[in-house]
């Protein structure tokens, strides 16, 4: 049977090189990639804790005093999650969220880092 | 596995994503190619989202949108479809592997909502993209 030839998929590859040509979207670009990563590895975490737990998204909601939509939309929603909701829910969950210092800052503790 | 980013491209050779992106403001395009990225390195469902990525649910149930936010709040979206099957499938749509396909962008005000028009114009592309195979993408 003849091979199916496959599409040509490097469009995307090819825009994003030369978007990245350009310093200012660079920077931006590169600014948003560490906060996207951060806010998913704190919730991936604490998802992770909550399903570890047994626990479902309305018990956690319940146990912060929040609606369970509001928990719900924490995970998937279009939100800027308060910082006092995540450090309930990493309580209730047996965590908590710490500042750490990045190898390479010149302080000697303050960049954020989850410990969920 | 990373998954490939694709963009749809019309019959008459258009690509309404790069058309959109083009008239973006230069942070919110970079931060739709960072949230692309993110989600094609940690694809469905490892990526939690953040806000960032969510499905999309009634008449447009099967797709997925890609949010950012803009000068003076203004939306802008990304609205996508996933191609994973097996790899047999995925072989006949011209793919090597499992892809995010993005179909077109929307933008709108702060606290508006876009209307079922809107909706239907990309359920229309999206349509036209899922009626072909191999897919037609840009290239």
């Amino acid at each position: 049977m003849a091979e199916i030839p496959t599409t040509d998929t490097s469009h995307y590859q090819r825009r994003r090189a030369r978007e990245l040509a350009d310093a200012e979207f660079r920077e931006e670009y590169e600014r948003a990639r560490v906060e996207i990563a951060q806010v998913d590895t704190i919730m991936r975490q604490l998802d992770a804790r909550r399903e570890a737990s047994g626990m479902s998204k309305a018990d956690l909601a319940r146990l912060i005093g929040k609606n369970p939509s509001t928990v719900r939309r924490l995970f998937t929603a279009e939100v800027n999650p308060e910082l006092k909701t995540i450090v309930a829910m990493a309580s209730v969950l047996g965590a908590r969220i710490e500042i750490v210092g990045e190898p390479s800052a010149n302080t000697d503790s303050s960049t954020s880092r989850s410990v969920a | 596995m990373a998954w490939d980013v694709v963009f749809y491209r019309a019959a008459d050779g258009t690509v309404p994503v790069d058309d959109f992106l083009d008239a973006c403001p230069t942070s919110v395009r970079a931060r739709l190619f960072a949230i692309l990225d993110a989600v094609a390195e940690a694809p469905p469902p490892q990526f939690s989202g953040g806000g960032h990525w969510e499905a999309m649910h009634g008449a447009m149930g099967g797709y997925f949108e890609i949010r950012a936010q803009g000068p003076k709040r203004e939306q802008f979206r990304l609205l996508c479809v996933l191609e994973n099957a097996e790899a047999s499938e995925l072989k006949r749509r011209g793919f090597p592997g499992p892809a995010l396909a993005v179909i077109t962008g929307l933008r709108k005000p702060w606290m508006t909502t876009f209307s079922a028009n809107d909706y239907t114009g990309v359920r229309l592309l999206g349509d036209d993209y899922r009626s072909t195979i191999p897919r037609r993408i840009a290239s």
